[in-house]
């Protein structure tokens, strides 16, 4: 087993995937920017290498100086988290190159499963459904349009080297074709640098379920169960949920027997997760593969009881996994929010800035995966998500409930959060209905304010403080607590 | 303990709203509290230490957070977030109008940097037109003109950091409006 391991990312993930090194008895390196000298990753590490620069392509995405700080620090493998270097296959070589250990699939399965229409057709001759569309992706414009003239209307345009909805484009008809394929091209090739699109079928209000797999090196792959992932703001997910509240037993066998086939074909290594979409009643058709740890990953942990970040290392490591898939069972109900920097009454514009308050929730059932502390300043220059909000419970009721609970108890304070905006969420009638689709935000959130309840709470709250305040200051001969430095300084001036 | 003898009354701003409430002492730690024209509620309360309050609430237990921004005390109750002032303290402040319009001037509505200039001195944009991407957190805005007019000015390069109130682009307001 390693004694060190790097870990290449920042933020809520790069605790967590400490959490378990030190669970293991595996030292921990961090790397951090200028922007995140602070930053409790860094903190919780044992030891920290600064990087550079706070922009990302300087500091978190710089691959060498990544692998010098694995090298000067004695790191044997690097766990790249998720985000920043972990989807990429040049990282991945470079990582193999040096002899260190890469946690997560080889490099040649990164590139093959990045690639949307070799993943397609690779799926395709494993007898994994597909969605109806093209199989070749490309950049000649007037090939897409006649391709599009064999298909129906509304399709939708996908760049190849696609992710995060970037060269992607809903036609609503052929008249449209032309300047929707020159615009989707153009968007791929600045956020990719390789242009290449290709047609899907448009999969009316579909629902996003995924599985979760390991596999490893001995070429032994399991399933555990499935995510549903249909509430998404901009393509990105918010909250997430297991078991699906539509799946039956037998749909679930059969989706996870695909996902099995999918990473079999991919000779895939290591946790990986295959997104479908799903149509009711039945239909399901594979979407993508992420090679990496998701975001979502708790929400498997707390209905299978397994930690993910243990089998990854463990599989890097070139250990065989110690249980079959006979031995996994999924028990109870898991919900997973995700706590963003956000202000979810403006389009979800990102909130950076000072955390003035900061308490995490407590309880039965529930689990925080956070990443800032109370004074800690959020920084402008990444992905604004804070912490996760894991909750698990008996049945998807009690998880509600206690998911409600939670966020009621989980003051964040001197930045708009999604906290309010997800416990209004979380009880409405539509949710509860488990009616989750992925349009699930633009048609029933459009329009999301605070709302006056319990303005009138804040009201009292407000007097409260500030006449607790005046009485404690008044009787400063009695001071509360350790007195702090301003009041012991004395004459001193500063 | 100190006792608070007068009856106050308050005018707070909450999030956007004002409201008025009258509030008076009860025994030990606890307050009548009511919203002009209304019944008093009776209000227990028990401070643990900067920012933590126990309130009993006509029976009800409620844990509510308090920190002092720099634009008023931000509180957290029941999971909403609301910020609140006394409206008695305030400078007279125009507030914004509402978000879904287009802002009059073309800043950036939080700290980002600037990705892409859309647009050169001299062109004739109309209304709604993008001119400037901005990215922060990630996430990509393009400010758009206010208006139908000619940029006269553009005051930012790419790669600059830039903040709120940086007005980015001079737009000249064309002739008289069509609406």
């Amino acid at each position: 087993m390693f004694k060190k391991i790097l870990i290449a990312n920042r933020g809520e993930i790069a605790v967590r995937i400490m959490r378990t090194c030190r669970e293991m008895g595996i030292r921990t390196v961090a790397v951090y920017s200028d922007a995140d000298t602070t930053a409790l990753h860094v903190l919780e590490a044992d030891e920290a290498i600064h990087i550079g620069p706070s922009e990302p392509s300087a500091s978190y995405l710089n691959m060498e100086q990544i692998i010098h700080a694995a090298q000067e620090s004695g790191a044997e493998a690097i766990h790249p988290g998720y985000g920043f270097l972990a989807e990429n296959p040049a990282f991945a070589a470079l990582v193999e190159s040096t002899g260190l250990s890469f946690i997560g699939p080889p490099s040649p399965v990164i590139r093959d499963l990045g690639d949307k229409t070799k993943a397609r057709k690779i799926m395709q001759a494993a007898g994994v459904p597909v969605i109806p569309g093209t199989m070749q992706a490309t950049t000649d414009t007037d090939a897409i349009c006649g391709e599009a003239d064999h298909m129906e209307f509304p399709l939708l345009i996908k760049a190849a080297a696609g992710g995060g909805g970037k060269g992607m484009r809903t036609v609503k008809g052929p008249k449209d074709m032309q300047e929707a394929c020159v615009s989707a091209i153009s968007e791929a090739d600045k956020a990719f640098g390789n242009g290449a699109v290709y047609l899907e079928k448009f999969l009316q209000n579909p629902r996003h379920i995924e599985f979760q797999i390991l596999a490893d090196q001995q070429g032994h792959v399991v399933h555990l169960f499935e995510r549903e992932c249909s509430i998404q703001r901009r393509h990105q997910k918010i909250i997430e949920e297991t078991p699906s509240p539509v799946l039956t037993p037998a749909l679930r066998e059969k989706m996870a027997q695909s996902a099995i086939s999918a990473a079999t074909a991919a000779r895939y290594v290591n946790a990986g997760t295959v997104e479908f979409l799903f149509e009711p009643p039945d239909r399901f058709y594979f979407l993508e593969v992420n090679t990496r740890l998701q975001v979502e990953h708790p929400i498997t942990e707390m209905i299978t009881g397994l930690d993910l970040v243990r089998h990854q290392i463990e599989i890097a490591a070139g250990n065989p996994l110690p249980f079959e898939q006979t031995d996994v069972s999924s028990r109870g109900h898991a919900m997973e929010c995700r706590i963003y920097a956000e202000d979810p009454a403006a389009q979800f514009f990102p909130c950076p800035g000072p955390v003035l308050f900061y308490q995490e929730p407590q309880g039965p059932g529930i689990r925080v995966d956070g990443g800032i502390y109370q004074g800690f300043q959020v920084p402008v220059e990444y992905d604004p998500i804070l912490s996760k909000l894991v909750v698990w419970a008996e049945d998807r009721e009690a998880a509600m409930n206690r998911m409600i609970r939670a966020l009621e108890k989980y003051p964040i304070l001197g930045i708009q959060t999604t906290v309010p905006f997800l416990l209004d969420l979380i009880q409405s009638e539509p949710f509860k209905q488990g009616e989750t689709h992925t349009d699930f935000i633009d048609k029933h959130f459009q329009q999301w304010a605070p709302g006056e309840q319990r303005q009138d709470l804040a009201a009292i709250a407000y007097v409260v403080d500030t006449l607790t305040r005046r009485l404690v200051s008044r009787d400063s001969r009695e001071p509360r607590g350790i007195p702090s430095p301003w009041e012991t300084l004395g004459e001193w001036e500063l | 303990m100190g006792v608070v003898t007068n009856k106050m009354k308050y005018r707070l701003i909450i999030n956007d709203q004002t409201r008025s409430l009258d509030v008076s002492p009860g025994e030990g730690d606890s307050l009548e509290i009511a919203w002009t024209g209304e019944d008093p509620k009776e209000v227990l309360f028990h401070s643990i230490g900067e920012g933590r309050l126990f309130l009993v609430v006509d029976g009800k237990a409620v844990e509510a957070f308090v920190a002092d921004g720099s634009d008023g005390k931000h509180i957290f109750v029941n999971g909403k977030t609301f910020l609140v002032r006394d409206a008695d303290k305030q400078p007279r402040r125009k507030r914004s109008g509402s978000k879904v319009e287009i802002p009059e001037q073309v800043t950036p509505p939080m700290p980002s940097v600037v990705v892409r200039i859309l647009v050169e001195v001299g062109d004739r944009v109309k209304r709604g037109k993008g001119l400037v991407v901005v990215s922060a957190m990630k996430m990509e805005t393009t400010l758009v003109a206010p208006y139908d007019g000619t940029v006269t000015r553009i005051n930012t390069d790419l790669d600059a950091k830039v903040a709120p109130g940086d007005i980015l682009v001079d737009l000249e307001k064309e002739g008289p409006a069509d609406e």
